[in-house]
């Protein structure tokens, strides 16, 4: 894989962002042991995962923590990484606009930078705890951009973190969390509640991606995947939910991240 | 500019290797001061510098050390910097083929990831020093691929400069036996730049335009002195500066400026793009 660590303007945010982004290229073992991958085949494209951090993380994380360089190579899938602070990936109530950000700016700027598809069938996003809320938050805002949404440990009900006794939900500074979801932090009945947000997509009957959860059976926001989880079933969505022995650690996202690479529909080639 | 940090394996240096590039993208400065910035767009292509440093640096030399980014931006021209370690940009004797990366894998892996235009038209390299020379030696090697090639404060007569780093004259990393397979290819080999002009030109090749400058207090101004009238014998496309300064990097800003400016660039992005 090229690991690119790309910095640049946005105009949405209005100041400079940060995105790691994976490209497939020959490898080491590619060279050593031959490859069918036609990697500098004229017009070929990646298949593109969007990945995206937890709170209190950034565009590093994946890359850190994780061993998603190797999993992404096998399948020649490209892999970008962006930053979202801790702003729940949504346009922020008094601060940046994430969500589209995420959704728009970033694909249209990467796009234009790398050969990545344009296609729906070949982009896909997932993302961890905040970020596993972000996959879906963006899936379902742009359902016609993404195949597949997956949340791993995801911050799903983001309402009831609002009463959350955890370090993740106390320590974060009161002020910052105002500014993402505003002074009341009631988003009940908006497009920031995955809840009403499914709900209005379903009633709309919008084509939506294929959504796929995993948690681990003793990590702390294992209710809130319980309930998206039946509430998803009751609205009739194509949705699949696997519980794996783990709590909300990096042992758990770099091991499931594998399940997810793996139930990708990849071509594990470049596309034409 | 995007500023974009590649880590790469190379099938050719059969090891991982490092790139910086700059793409031209709208900044604040564009937004600050009105200036035209709708030149990024879907499909669109830019002119490129690949842009080499000199001994004892690496890709990040600079990034680091001038404002090339500033002044590329202005030009609406991508830049690509990689790294070469001490080789003097050949294929080594004994060590790595940094020719043949630079020359033929880079621009082939940079052309396929990233929006930079494949024409000769639009291609172009630069380099300091070593570098300066490394550029002369890639548009030479190869000179269909690059419009036009320009050295600052160069090791352009490549004989003259070994003979002095082996002299203890100029201080030099150097490990000659490592990069050539026998000392007579400094005088007679394509790694003398008087000797490979000559045989491209033989060969009935057209050489890239060549730009020259050095600083007159510099330790290697005798050096240049040697390759300006070498390449003016041989009847080259040359354009020849010299000017106050020695061999540092108050020099490679200054006059990297100057190099942009002679190029002659589209200052815009180029139409016609990958799709």
């Amino acid at each position: 894989m090229a690991h690119i660590q790309c910095n640049f303007y946005s105009q949405t945010l209005q100041k400079n962002a940060n995105v790691i982004v994976f490209l497939p290229t020959l490898s080491a073992d590619d060279y050593l042991e031959g490859t069918k991958i036609r990697y500098d085949a004229a017009g070929g494209k990646y298949q593109t995962l969007y990945l995206l951090h937890g709170s209190y993380g950034d565009c590093t994380d994946w890359t850190r923590f994780s061993g998603i360089e190797r999993y992404a190579q096998k399948r020649t899938l490209a892999v970008v990484m962006p930053s979202g602070e801790n702003s729940n990936y949504v346009n922020m109530k008094d601060g940046e606009p994430y969500l589209r950000y995420i959704t728009e700016e970033l694909p249209q700027f990467l796009r234009t930078v790398f050969p990545l598809s344009q296609r729906r069938e070949d982009t896909f996003i997932a993302g961890l705890s905040m970020g596993g809320y972000g996959a879906f938050r963006c899936a379902l805002e742009a359902p016609d951009q993404y195949l597949v949404a997956a949340s791993l440990s995801g911050a799903l009900d983001i309402q009831a973190l609002r009463t959350s006794e955890e370090a993740h939900a106390v320590k974060m500074p009161a002020n910052y969390k105002a500014a993402v979801f505003g002074d009341k932090f009631d988003i009940t009945g908006t497009d920031d509640d995955l809840f009403s947000l499914l709900h209005k997509r379903v009633v709309e009957g919008a084509a939506l991606p294929k959504l796929y959860m995993t948690c681990g059976t003793e990590d702390f926001i294992r209710p809130g995947n319980e309930k998206f989880f039946t509430a998803a079933r009751m609205e009739g969505v194509d949705i699949r939910y696997d519980r794996a022995p783990g709590v909300h650690d990096w042992d758990f996202w770099d091991e499931h991240i594998r399940d997810v690479v793996k139930l990708l529909p990849l071509e594990e080639d470049l596309v034409f | 500019m995007g500023f974009f940090q590649c880590n790469f394996f190379s099938p050719t240096l059969c090891f991982n290797t490092d790139v910086h590039v700059f793409l031209p993208t709208p900044n604040s400065d564009e937004i600050l001061n009105n200036k035209h910035s709708d030149y990024f767009r879907a499909g669109v292509k830019f002119q490129v510098l690949y842009l080499l440093h000199g001994a004892y640096g690496d890709y990040g030399d600079w990034m680091r050390l001038t404002s090339i980014e500033k002044y590329a931006q202005e030009h609406k021209l991508a830049v690509v910097m990689p790294s070469a370690s001490n080789s003097f940009y050949q294929n080594m004797h004994r060590g790595s083929n940094y020719l043949t990366y630079i020359s033929k894998e880079l621009p082939s892996f940079i052309q396929s990831i990233f929006p930079v235009s494949a024409k000769r038209e639009d291609t172009f390299i630069a380099g300091l020093s070593m570098g300066g020379y490394g550029a002369v030696r890639v548009a030479f090697e190869l000179p269909e691929n690059y419009a036009a090639c320009a050295s600052l404060s160069g090791a352009l007569d490549f004989a003259g400069v070994k003979n002095m780093v082996e002299a203890g004259a100029i201080t030099g990393p150097f490990r000659w036996d490592a990069i050539l397979a026998d000392k007579e290819e400094a005088e007679t080999g394509d790694a003398n730049l008087f000797v490979l002009a000559d045989k491209r030109m033989r060969e009935g090749r057209t050489l890239p335009r060549l730009f020259q400058t050095c600083g007159t207090e510099d330790f290697i101004y005798p050096q240049n002195i040697v390759a300006r009238d070498a390449f003016m014998r041989l009847g080259l496309d040359l354009t020849y500066e010299e000017h106050p300064g020695i061999h540092d990097w108050n020099y490679w800003d200054t006059h990297i400026q100057r190099v942009l400016d002679w190029f002659g660039l589209a200052d815009d992005s180029i139409a016609d793009g990958r799709e």
